[in-house]
């Protein structure tokens, strides 16, 4: 009992941090069709910007406030300079998807390369709460509950804004038919370098909850892209809620390979993209 | 209101409207019939800002609006419920009338006119919490003409209303059609289903080969031996 509560409620604190960072991706892939293979690069100069402020005396989670909205204009600017001037230059979306794709790999490089310049190659690390608490006789720190329970609200949050906003319904409706929207009303490059921005402002706040628990390195980056892709197609493509409850999933399932082999966790998340790329390519929310 | 002169648009290299000229006053219902690739969606495409057009002008209330943006178009007051419906289909029956709303005046007032087209259409209200894929083909077109409504438009294109629905359905979308245009909004009307279309139109223009080949009042157009034969299967 006690080993499994260990598995299925560890599985679940990593997973609020899969499915926030997959949220993240599902916004930018998704509805604004870029496969941002940067994607997990916004999270690791997020978890290190978090480090340093903790370094010079800032409580860790205070950094999010900081971190989030300059994500967000980052990821603005980015998709209004390169990614829309792409999409205005695209014959076809064929065309866009395939020419974001590899701008996104430029940007992957420059990022990672900028954060070795500057915290260079090994890792790093701090204390931040970590004291354990028993449930049902399973340890886990609080730094772990705490960076859980942080994604699943920020999740929360953006699921609410997504239903109950002109914006939000704006996103919606932008993901589903874009031209259409555009016919009511909606500036398409605007919303979609919303998504974009909202997309890297999620990877930057999971990178800052994954720094109070983890240790982090520069090279960070590239395994939670891979998660984030994962997941989102777990999810179904661009289907916002398919994607938090992926992250959940994932984190279960990843949590219960490396319980009875670690070597083989990553390993697994590739046999269950295999397996639903074959299987069910829509994902368990799509259509 | 609409007036269109001697625009000409092209596809790529492909010309498809040549030389069309076209004017809607306030309070008709303008009918543009056609065959299959005749022009007609092109040259709504240029009216609704989504194809540059290459020579020539459209002006809308007297204000040149062929080099403005789709949003801005729908600000001024013109709305397009365009062919296929193309509803928001994951997204329920009042969410997809809100987005019709979405532009900043519109959404001010969605309140009140959601009320207006719910009177039009009641079925709506009682669908209204529903998915909008879950719908009929009739009540589908009716959320597509709703949404077209909250804009609060001066000027309605509708995108052949009639496509793929059963003849008594038809005939309640030609009936709302002209409901709408006793409640004064201006209506241009693209539809192969040519004879219910001239017989509620006040005037009509017939696009063949990306030409106005023929414009006048529906009866003359009726009558014409060219449109008995080309349309009407006389």
């Amino acid at each position: 009992m006690e080993q499994f509560l260990n598995i299925f409620l560890g599985g679940l604190l990593i997973g609020g941090i899969y499915s926030l960072v997959s949220m993240g991706l599902s916004l930018q892939y998704g509805v604004a069709k870029v496969l941002n293979i940067a994607h997990g690069e916004f999270l690791m100069i997020g978890a290190f910007v978090t480090y340093w402020l903790q370094q010079s005396g800032v409580e860790p989670l205070l950094t999010v406030v900081i971190v989030g909205p300059t994500m967000f204009i980052i990821g603005f600017i980015l998709y209004r300079t390169v990614f829309t001037s792409i999409r205005l230059r695209s014959a076809h979306p064929g065309i866009y998807e395939s020419n974001s794709l590899l701008a996104a790999f430029g940007i992957y490089f420059i990022v990672m390369n900028i954060g070795i310049l500057i915290w260079g190659t090994t890792p790093h690390s701090y204390t931040y709460l970590n004291q354990s608490i028993s449930v049902g006789g399973a340890l886990f720190t609080q730094n772990r509950i705490v960076a859980a329970a942080f994604a699943v609200v920020i999740g929360i949050a953006f699921y609410l804004f997504l239903t109950n906003t002109r914006t939000g319904k704006a996103i919606r409706a932008a993901a589903q038919d874009p031209a259409t929207a555009g016919l009511m009303g909606v500036n398409i490059d605007f919303v979609l370098a919303l998504c974009f921005g909202f997309g890297a402002a999620m990877a930057g706040v999971a990178g800052s909850l994954i720094s109070i628990c983890y240790s982090l390195s520069t090279a960070m980056g590239l395994g939670y892209t891979v998660i984030a892709i994962v997941v989102v197609t777990l999810g179904g493509l661009g289907s916002i809620p398919g994607s938090f409850i992926g992250g959940f999933i994932l984190g279960v399932i990843g949590s219960a390979v490396s319980f009875w082999e670690p070597g083989l966790t990553v390993a697994s998340y590739y046999v269950i993209f295999i397996v639903l790329l074959l299987v069910r390519p829509k994902g368990i929310m799509g259509r | 209101m609409l007036e269109i002169n001697n625009i000409s648009a092209f596809y790529g290299n492909i010309q498809i409207l040549w030389d069309v000229s076209l004017k809607v006053n306030e309070g008709e219902i303008v009918a543009l019939i056609g065959g299959n690739g005749a022009g007609k969606t092109t040259l709504v495409r240029a009216i609704t800002g989504l194809l540059p057009i290459a020579s020539g002008s459209i002006k809308f209330l007297e204000k040149e609006i062929d080099k403005l943006p789709p949003h801005i178009i729908t600000e001024l007051g013109i709305s397009h419920i365009p062919e296929g419906r193309k509803l928001f289909t994951e997204m329920s029956v009042h969410e997809n009338l809100e987005m019709g709303a979405y532009s900043k005046p519109a959404w001010k007032k969605k309140h009140e006119t959601l009320e207006r087209v719910f009177k039009i259409f009641p079925r709506l209200k009682e669908r209204e919490k529903q998915l909008a894929r879950t719908l009929s083909g009739g009540e589908q077109q009716m959320v597509a003409m709703g949404r077209g409504l909250m804009s609060i438009p001066k000027l309605c294109i509708i995108d052949e209303p009639s496509n793929g629905l059963a003849p008594m359905v038809v005939m309640e979308v030609f009936k709302i059609v002209q409901e709408l245009r006793d409640q004064g909004i201006t209506i241009l009307l693209i539809e192969q289903n040519v004879r219910h279309t001239l017989e509620i139109s006040d005037r009509a223009y017939v696009l063949e080969n990306g030409r106005v080949v023929m414009e006048g009042d529906c009866a003359t157009c009726l009558a014409s031996e060219h449109i008995k034969k080309a349309y009407l299967g006389l």
